[in-house]
C-alpha cells in the first residue's frame, strides 16, 4: 500500500474495500466516525474527512437521525472505478518491472496464465 | 468557527534571552492541536502564558476573548496540566481528585474513577512517595475528568509507561468524540499522537515555525527513492526538503506528488515512501534527528 | 454523524472561589489542624509533668513563691512558631497547586486570609477555654499555668484578643515571608533577613545614640497592655498587605 498519502484517503479506501469485498453491503449501515476514528485511533475529524470524501463521490449517504449507509450501486461503481485504474496501477508497473527483466510479453502471458490455474 | 485563543505578537523575555519570540496565532474551537517542539523550544513558556500562569513581556493574549491574566471567568474554563506539577506535602492522591471537582465544574467522578482504576492509581498513598508514571497519571487523569472547555496538557505523559500513554490517548480521543472540547497536546514524541492531531503548530527557539492542518501538512511531502540518477532526474527542479545518499542510491524528499506523478515514478522504477509527521517537521526545521528522539 | 454533547459549564460565584480556597487549605487538615494541636498538647504534657515534679518536691505546698514561678511558662510559643511555618507552607506549595487548578492569585490570597482569620479564631478561642479550665482548677490541681500565664491577661475576654492577635501576626508574617520566597527565591530571602537585621541593628542603635529607650518603654506603657498588643495589628495588616503586593506578580516557577 502506497503509504506517502494522507490518513483520510486510507480511511476511505479501507472503506472501499469493504464495500468491493461484500463485506459492507449495498444498503447496509457502515460505522459511525466515531468508531472509525477509536478503531484507527485517529482524530474523529480526519475519519469524518475520510467518510465525506466517500459521501461525496455518492458511495455512502447519510439517514439523519441513523448514521451512515452504502449506497445503492455503491459496488459496481467502485469496482468501475478501480477497473479504471488498474491498468495504470498495476499493468504499467508490471510491464515496467518485466521490461527491467527482460521478460517478453509472451512470458507474461504464460506466466499468468500458471497463475490463474 | 470560533476562536478559543487569539495570541499578537507575543513575546516572553527572560533577560536576554526571548523564551517566545513575536508568537502569532489562532486556536479554534473543539480541536484537538500539537504543539510541537524541541526541548527548550517555549512550548511550556507559551502555555505557561496562555493560562496567566506567567506574565507576558508584550503582545496580546486572548482566550473566550479576554485575557486570561487574573481572569477567574477565564481560568475556571480552562485545565492546564503539567509534568511539573506539584502538590502539597502529605497530599495523597485522593485529596487531588477531592479537590479537583470544586475547580471544574464539568467534572465527571465516574469518568474519573474509571481512569484512576486503569491507571492502577493508588488513592491512599503519599504522592511524594508515588513513582513518577503514577504522580504524571494523575495529571492525565485530572486533565481528562476535567471535561474543561479548554485543556492544555504539556507533556504530562512524560513519566507513562508505553501502555499508560496509549490508555492516555485512546481515552483522550474517546471522550473528545462524545464531548468535543479545544485540546492542545505538547509534545517532542511526535510520532505518537501524530494521529491524534487535527492542527499542528511547530515552535522552534521560541518562534511559530509551522501553523497548518495536520492532514495537509501530512501529505505535503514524499520521500523517492531510487538510484541517484533516476532520482535526481525524476527530482529535476522541484524544491528539495532533504537528500540522503548512501553508494549508488539516493532518498529525496520532496513536496507532495498528484496521482499522474506517482504513476509517472513508478513507472521510472522509483519507489514512494512515506515521510512521517515527524520526519517532515524535522527537515523543514533542519534539525538534527536527535532532538526529537524519545525521552 | 452521531450527537456529540457541547460541554456545559456553571462558573462559579465569587464568594464560592475564595470559599473553594479555604477549602483547599483545609483538605488535608493533617498540618492545617491536627498537628497543632497535637503538639499543644505534646507540650501541655510535658509541662504538666514538669509542673508536678516541682509541685510535689515543693510538698505540695501553695507556696506563693514556688506557684508564682509557674506563671511564666512560655510553652505556648511552640504553638505560635508553628503557625509561621504552616503560612509559609500554605504559600510556598499550595500557591503553584493553586494556580493549577486555575485560581486567580487574588482569590488565592484571599483565600488563604480567610483561612488564616478562621483558624486563628479556632486556636484562640480553643485555648482561651483551656485557660478558663485552667483557672477553674486553679492550675490543673497543681498550680501550673500555661493558657493563663500572665503574658496573656488576667480575664478571658484579654487572653481571646491576645491569643488572636498573636496568631493573626505569626500567620500573615509567615505568609509575607513565603511569598518574598514564591516571588524572588532563595535570593530574595536572602536579602530580606539580611535588610531586616540592618534595620533591626540601626533601629537599636538610634535609639540607643539618642538614649530613647525611656521614650520607647513610655510608648508601651502608655498603650498599655492590651494597646501594645492592638499595635501588633498594624504589623499585621502591612504584612497582609506587603504578602498580597508580592504575590501578585509571582510565578509557580519550577
Amino acid at each position: 500500500m502506497d503509504e506517502s498519502r494522507p490518513i483520510f484517503v486510507q480511511i476511505a479506501e479501507q472503506i472501499e474495500n469493504d464495500i468491493i469485498s461484500g463485506l459492507m453491503a449495498d444498503e447496509t449501515q457502515v460505522p459511525s466516525t466515531n468508531e472509525f476514528a477509536a478503531f484507527y485511533r485517529i482524530n474523529p475529524a480526519t475519519a469524518l474527512k475520510g467518510v465525506n470524501l466517500l459521501v461525496d463521490q455518492g458511495i455512502l449517504y447519510k439517514k439523519r437521525g441513523i448514521g451512515m449507509f452504502v449506497t445503492d450501486g455503491a459496488r459496481a461503481q467502485l469496482v468501475a472505478k478501480r477497473t479504471d485504474q488498474f491498468s495504470a496501477e498495476f499493468v504499467r508497473p508490471l510491464i515496467a518491472e518485466a521490461a527491467k527483466l527482460g521478460i517478453t510479453s509472451a512470458q507474461l502471458t504464460e506466466m499468468i496464465r500458471k497463475e490463474e490455474k | 468557527m470560533t476562536n478559543v485563543i487569539e495570541v499578537s505578537d507575543l513575546t516572553k523575555n527572560f533577560g536576554s534571552l526571548a523564551a517566545v519570540n513575536s508568537a502569532t496565532f489562532t486556536v479554534s474551537e473543539n480541536k484537538i492541536y500539537g504543539l510541537l517542539g524541541r526541548n527548550g523550544a517555549g512550548k511550556t513558556t507559551l502555555m505557561q502564558l496562555l493560562t496567566g500562569q506567567d506574565f507576558a513581556s508584550s503582545g496580546t493574549i486572548r482566550v473566550f476573548g479576554e485575557s486570561p491574566v487574573e481572569n477567574a471567568h477565564v481560568l475556571e474554563r480552562i485545565s492546564f496540566i503539567k509534568e511539573s506539577q506539584r502538590y502539597p506535602d502529605d497530599f495523597r492522591a485522593k485529596h487531588v481528585f477531592r479537590t479537583a471537582p470544586w475547580f471544574f465544574a464539568n467534572w465527571d467522578a465516574d469518568f474519573a474513577s474509571q481512569l484512576i482504576e486503569e491507571f492502577r492509581l493508588p488513592l491512599d498513598r503519599r504522592i511524594k512517595k508515588m513513582s513518577r508514571g503514577q504522580v504524571s497519571a494523575i495529571g492525565v487523569v485530572v486533565g481528562l475528568a476535567s471535561r474543561a472547555p479548554l485543556t492544555f496538557f504539556d507533556e504530562p505523559y512524560l513519566g507513562l509507561d508505553a501502555v499508560a500513554r496509549q490508555l492516555f490517548y485512546d481515552r483522550l480521543l474517546e471522550d473528545y468524540a462524545q464531548r468535543p472540547r479545544t485540546v492542545i497536546l505538547s509534545t517532542h514524541l511526535i510520532d505518537e499522537v501524530a494521529n491524534l492531531l487535527e492542527h499542528v503548530l511547530v515552535i522552534d527557539q521560541g518562534r511559530i515555525i509551522i501553523d497548518e492542518d495536520a492532514e495537509s501538512l501530512r501529505g505535503s511531502a514524499t520521500a523517492v527513492v531510487g538510484t541517484a540518477s533516476a532520482v535526481d532526474a525524476f527530482v529535476g527542479t522541484r524544491e528539495v526538503l532533504h537528500r540522503d545518499a548512501i553508494g549508488g542510491l539516493a532518498s529525496v524528499t520532496i513536496a507532495r506528488l498528484d496521482r499522474a506523478e506517482r504513476e509517472a515514478a513508478a513507472t521510472a522504477g522509483l519507489e514512494l515512501s512515506a515521510v512521517s509527521l515527524q520526519q517532515l517537521i524535522i527537515r523543514r526545521t533542519n534539525t538534527s534527528e536527535k532532538e526529537f528522539q524519545s525521552a | 454523524m452521531s450527537t456529540v454533547l457541547p460541554a456545559p459549564f456553571t462558573p462559579a460565584t465569587p464568594v464560592g472561589r475564595i470559599i473553594n480556597v479555604v477549602r483547599l487549605h483545609l483538605a488535608n487538615p493533617w498540618t492545617t489542624i491536627f498537628m497543632p494541636w497535637i503538639v499543644l498538647f505534646a507540650v501541655f504534657l510535658a509541662n504538666l509533668a514538669i509542673w508536678w515534679i516541682i509541685y510535689t518536691a515543693a510538698g505540695g505546698a501553695t507556696d506563693p513563691e514556688v506557684t508564682e514561678g509557674l506563671q511564666y511558662s512560655g510553652a505556648t510559643s511552640w504553638i505560635f512558631v508553628y503557625m509561621i511555618v504552616v503560612a509559609a507552607q500554605a504559600m510556598s506549595v499550595t500557591f503553584p497547586f493553586a494556580l493549577g487548578f486555575g485560581v486567580t492569585r487574588r482569590d488565592f490570597y484571599l483565600g488563604s486570609a480567610v483561612t488564616f482569620v478562621l483558624l486563628s479564631a479556632m486556636y484562640s478561642i480553643g485555648m482561651t477555654v483551656l485557660s478558663v479550665v485552667e483557672d477553674a482548677t486553679n492550675g490543673w490541681g497543681i498550680g501550673g499555668r500555661m493558657f493563663s500565664a500572665v503574658y496573656f491577661g488576667d480575664s478571658w475576654p484579654q487572653r481571646l484578643f491576645i491569643y488572636f492577635a498573636i496568631f493573626l501576626f505569626f500567620f500573615f508574617v509567615g505568609a509575607a515571608i513565603a511569598s518574598i520566597w514564591v516571588r524572588w527565591r532563595a535570593t530574595g530571602l536572602t536579602v530580606f533577613f539580611i535588610a531586616l537585621g540592618a534595620l533591626a541593628v540601626a533601629g537599636v542603635a538610634l535609639v540607643t545614640f539618642t538614649a530613647n529607650w525611656a521614650s520607647v518603654g513610655g510608648f508601651f506603657l502608655r498603650a498599655g497592655f492590651i494597646g501594645s498588643f492592638a499595635w501588633s495589628l498594624v504589623l499585621t495588616a502591612l504584612a497582609a498587605v506587603t504578602g498580597f503586593v508580592l504575590l501578585r506578580r509571582a510565578t509557580p516557577r519550577n
